[in-house]
């Protein structure tokens, strides 16, 4: 069984093309090698082409799905290298006197209340505060139910806005990796 | 409408990629297709994605005839009966089986025995504890998941969280995560040549996000914290959250599970021994509209919250757990 009538080249061009920046972003969003995002990009097509007889016709959650799970492996992978992946940068954005392009108050504190929440967290906040999707996409993209992605998001904004209120935390010298 | 614009004002000024320019792709959507087209999905992509519905109601069904309060997930030894052939045995990972139950137990409401719980419960061990911390031990598994690019196999982590806190303190915790667990014997089988199987690490001195030290000593206010009104699922879920966060004293388990008792839809299971090997007594409710099931074992005299469970229906496979394996109160951190 071969895939749907109309899932040829034609199909897919046009689903590139108006979806392609936005799965950019995406991974622009969430990883800070230079080149990773347009590979990102890359393998999630691939992934569209190969699977088209599964892609909705309202696909762009669908596609945002595919990157979340690429990129979970992304991580995981890692991990289980051994190279240790950073959990939160809010010490070091929240220390006085940092510099760079995102030191204006405002921007640092938000990421780094955003980068001490759980991975969840942050992402339910992310695809509704950056990728604006609405609950219902999100719940698509997390595999979830509209409701457990409202909840969700409550809990999250909640969160970060007790995160953004905490008074800076000392930064943590360095974190110990033990091999059991 | 929920809070959507909202979240958008509150994170848009620190959107990374705002201000980046948009970037060509670097493949027209032919030479996508044609590279897509050429390269191979792992083989092991190509097996069959589920097991067949048949095979996992006769898991269940031989672990309800085998006698009932059997714990098919316990951490040892595997669940799953490892081949002698496969050569990456224990350290690949176990396949998880629900808890079972006692037959006939379905379709008991769970109100009245909830009820009459709470009207018994004694002391738990660590209220004759004192100390400035609260100390728990947790295992928990199915968040995060990875999951194949197609969605159809999944692992997850365990992990063990051991968390130290005191009300104004930062607290300290110390996570090891464990070998990989799946839902599913495809899943194992898709991952096993996958995954780079490491030791256990742990992670420390994690900071502690904030959140409010006190519980509430009132039903409602206990109704309030654990969400009665978004229903059963979600009371489940902050159930758990609540016991592995605090060391709840003997009065207000009572109350929690007097709340419990009044939310539609639990029904009672009895005896059950959890994924740790601990008896206890069940209540599950099944979420219909999502197509899952939670399930919250209790000890049976103390109250106390052992475990969470959440099972996906139609197939049956775990989804998540969490294990409450400890609860104390000390004055010494590790």
């Amino acid at each position: 069984m071969g895939p749907p009538p109309g899932r040829d080249e034609g199909w897919f061009t046009k689903v590139y093309d108006d979806h392609y920046q936005q799965i950019l972003q995406y991974g622009r969003r969430r990883l800070a090698d230079m080149d990773a995002p347009a590979e990102l990009a890359q393998e999630v097509f691939a992934v569209a082409w190969r699977r088209r007889d599964e892609v909705p016709d309202r696909c762009l959650p669908w596609l945002y799905g595919v990157s979340r799970r690429l990129l979970a492996n992304h991580w995981r992978a890692r991990r289980a290298a051994g190279r240790q992946v950073p959990i939160t940068d809010a010490d070091v954005l929240r220390e006085p006197g940092a510099t760079g392009a995102d030191a204006t108050v405002g921007v640092a504190d938000v990421r780094a209340a955003l980068r001490s929440l759980s991975d969840l967290d942050q992402e339910i906040l992310r695809l509704i505060g950056w990728e604006e999707l609405t609950v219902a996409e999100a719940a698509q993209v997390l595999g979830c139910s509209r409701t457990t992605a409202a909840v969700r998001l409550h809990r999250a904004r909640g969160r970060l806005i007790a995160a953004m209120a905490a008074p800076p935390t000392p930064p943590v010298p360095h974190r110990r990796l033990a091999r059991s | 409408m929920f809070g959507e614009q909202r979240t958008r004002t509150l994170l848009g000024s620190a959107d990374p990629a705002r201000e980046l320019p948009p970037e060509s792709p670097r493949l027209s959507a032919r030479e996508l297709i044609a590279w897509a087209d050429s390269t191979a999905e792992p083989v092991a992509a190509r097996r069959e994605g589920r097991l067949p519905r048949r095979m996992v109601l006769a898991t269940g069904a031989i672990a309800v005839a085998a006698g009932a309060v059997v714990v098919l997930g316990s951490p040892d030894p595997p669940e799953v009966e490892l081949d002698p052939a496969d050569p990456s045995g224990v350290t690949a990972g176990r396949v998880l089986v629900p808890v079972a139950y006692r037959p006939g137990s379905a379709e008991v409401a769970a109100g009245p025995r909830l009820r009459a719980l709470a009207d018994g419960l004694v002391v738990a061990p660590y209220e004759n504890s004192v100390g400035r911390f609260t100390y728990h031990h947790t295992k928990v598994w199915g968040d995060p998941v990875m999951t194949s690019p197609d969605g159809r196999f999944s692992v997850a982590f365990a992990r063990e969280s051991k968390v130290w806190w005191t009300p104004g303190g930062t607290g300290r915790q110390t996570t090891s995560e464990g070998v990989p667990e799946y839902p599913d014997q495809a899943s194992r089988d898709y991952w096993v040549g996958l995954l780079a199987v490491t030791e256990a690490y742990s992670i420390d001195d994690l900071p502690q996000p904030p959140f409010d030290p006190v519980l509430p000593v009132d039903r409602a206010g206990l109704a309030g914290l654990l969400k009665t009104d978004l229903g059963a699922g979600v009371a489940s879920v902050e159930t758990s959250r609540i016991f592995g966060r605090y060391a709840v004293p003997r009065r207000t388990r009572a109350e929690i599970l007097r709340v419990l008792a009044d939310v539609p839809g639990f029904q009672w299971r009895g005896a059950v021994t959890d994924r740790a090997g601990r008896d206890g007594v069940a209540v599950t409710f099944d979420d219909r509209v999502h197509g899952t099931q939670h399930l919250l074992i209790f000890q049976a005299r103390t109250g106390e919250l052992l475990a969470w469970e959440l099972v996906t229906l139609g197939p049956v496979r775990m989804s998540a757990y969490e294990l409450i394996l400890a609860t104390d109160r000390t004055d010494h951190v590790g």
